[in-house]
């Protein structure tokens, strides 16, 4: 019997043949996936699902189709499951006239627990020394920085974090990922999202990729990393003459295709240093002007499309 | 009852910050104002009919509902806008309680807001005819009028994001307008509940109102259980919505 990649064998997080759709759009398609104590990357480009799939994962949305589960139970039957599971939210939810002290407080009288781990949980995101200044002067990096301490506080089993590195600095976000491992080597289920490919290369040793609402990869994170080695690079290339040169590069072994359009010459290579020494030479035997040389879809969507692409 | 009053604490200060908080205290001064003008040269007992015919009205039909408004509808609309209310939701606590905690805030704020606007007014009253007769039922009329307008308005907060627009729609032709061309419907007024509860605490005040209260009849007890009844189905539908709808759209 064989097992997706994208289910653990002993979940605390379940999401079956989930599927949610807002009018016409369909936002999250037919995903199943799972997650257990560790952490978990949810890799996709923005407005591929995975907020959507986080929030239906939380209960926070319903789904249109399929199942959710937290330890065995749909989070919007039973409220209960909710001592055991902390989101922080991609958006700025914060209350900007409370100090980051009385936020951390906050969230601690509604979920029940001690307000002495408040210090705590504040000094774990090294913000004790802002800790009594209204979150509404804060930076965006110390705002996340708030939420999750905000989400620390509560001590939870399942912590589901929506881009929490987003407007954080280096520093920061070194040490907030660092605070991100220790939290799933002591046993937590831990879910981070994010579009960054390299961010959750640092956090994650699995991955759960999401692309137009469908998952398109899942499993070790060096396996995708691999997967994509071999992803042609789309270049655009403004250039003199571009039909003479068009007709040069179409026999180089460095190209796939070619297609001219007016002045500009985009360009499929598998091996990109190659074409980037070929294509100035080129340029001075054929005695024309080369003015741009840019990847034109090196972003985490095109290298993810291609996943899809290929699973299909 | 911890995660509880915690909402009630951060709602008031939600509810009450900021300009929001300016400019409901400036309205809460005009009842007092026309009251102070048109008493001016007034004797005792033209003062008392005066307060009938103007301030009380303005009291019931516009400062308290657009109060009631204001805060109302932002006690739960505020958190949606500000995308905040997944932090209330993802707490183990139900979601009756959550809306609970919510109207007790806001019709708390509202009631503060509008007894000063009523004990002003009532103030300047009693410094026309020497009794202040008036003070302790117009602030009773108030609150209890109060808890049914904030209810409603906290659920409409909730259904829509033009709740202001949609309740001052309501207030201004249902309250002020349908409620009074057919007398019948004096029944589901919102303002009329504290109307009936004032009528009973000032028997004289019966001849001068008895225009708005139609057939209905005084009594402080009809009027505190009606806006129980109104205030407890608006948290427990106000919950209802909270637990079955979607928390964030798209």
């Amino acid at each position: 019997m064989t097992t997706s990649p994208a289910v653990v064998a002993n979940p605390t997080v379940e999401a079956r043949e989930v599927s949610k759709w807002f009018g016409q759009k369909v936002a999250v398609s037919d995903v199943t996936c799972s997650f257990g104590p560790g952490l978990t990357g949810l890799l996709g480009p923005n407005g591929a699902g995975k907020t959507t799939l986080l929030r239906m994962i939380c209960g926070l949305l319903s789904t249109s189709d399929g199942s959710v589960s937290i330890h065995g139970t749909d989070p919007r039957r039973d409220h209960r499951v909710y001592r055991t599971v902390a989101l922080v939210p991609e958006e700025d939810a914060v209350y900007g006239f409370l100090s980051a002290r009385r936020f951390v407080t906050y969230a601690a009288d509604l979920s029940g627990v001690s307000r002495a781990g408040v210090d705590e949980a504040i000094a774990l995101v090294e913000l004790i020394s802002a800790a009594d200044r209204p979150i509404a002067e804060f930076s965006k990096g110390m705002r996340q920085r708030a939420k999750v301490a905000a989400a620390l506080v509560t001590d939870p089993d399942v912590l589901v974090l929506d881009e929490p590195l987003n407007g954080t600095d280096p520093v920061q976000r070194a040490h907030l990922i660092e605070i991100f491992k220790r939290l799933a080597r002591s046993g937590k289920t831990v879910i981070v999202s994010s579009h960054v490919l390299a961010e959750v290369e640092r956090m994650a040793d699995r991955v759960i990729a999401i692309v137009d609402g469908r998952l398109a990869a899942a499993g070790d994170i060096h396996a995708i990393r691999q997967a994509m080695a071999d992803i042609p690079y789309r270049l655009r290339i403004d250039i003199e003459q571009p039909r003479r040169v068009a007709a040069r590069l179409i026999d180089s072994d460095n190209v796939s295709s070619v297609t001219v359009t007016g002045q500009t010459l985009r360009v499929e290579t598998s091996d990109l240093p190659a074409l980037g020494t070929e294509l100035p030479r080129l340029a001075k035997d054929l005695g024309v002007r080369l003015t741009v040389f840019e990847p034109e879809d090196e972003s985490l969507e095109s290298v993810f499309r291609y996943l899809v692409r290929r699973r299909k | 009852m911890r995660a509880f009053l915690a909402i009630v604490r951060v709602t008031l200060r939600q509810v009450l910050g900021g300009k929001r908080w300016i400019l409901l205290g400036l309205l809460s001064f005009v009842p007092a104002v026309v009251m102070w003008f048109s008493s001016a040269n007034a004797t005792a007992d033209e003062a008392f009919v005066l307060y009938h015919e103007a301030p009380l009205g303005l009291l019931l039909l516009i400062v308290l509902p657009v109060v009631a408004l204001v805060i109302g509808a932002g006690a739960i609309g505020d958190e949606r806008r500000d995308a905040t209310l997944s932090f209330l939701l993802l707490r183990p606590i139900r979601r009756a309680t959550i809306v609970g905690a919510k109207f007790v805030a806001a019709w708390l704020a509202t009631t503060l807001i509008v007894a000063a606007a009523g004990g002003l007014a009532s103030a300047v009253v009693s410094l026309r005819t020497d009794s202040w007769q008036t003070l302790g039922p117009t602030v009773v009329a108030l609150a209890l009028s109060s808890a049914a307008y904030t209810a409603v308005f906290l659920v409409l907060g909730h259904l829509t994001s033009r709740a202001v627009l949609v309740g001052l729609v309501y207030v201004f032709i249902w309250e002020s307008g349908f409620t009074y061309a057919a007398p019948g419907l004096a029944n589901v007024s919102l303002s009329r509940i504290g109307l009936t509860a004032y009528a009973a605490l000032v028997p004289d005040s019966t001849r001068l109102l008895a225009d708005p209260l139609g057939s209905l009849t005084p009594g402080v007890g009809g009027a505190l259980t009606k806006a129980l009844v109104i205030a407890a189905a608006c948290v427990l539908f106000g919950g209802f919505l909270l637990k079955r709808g979607d928390a964030a759209a798209e």
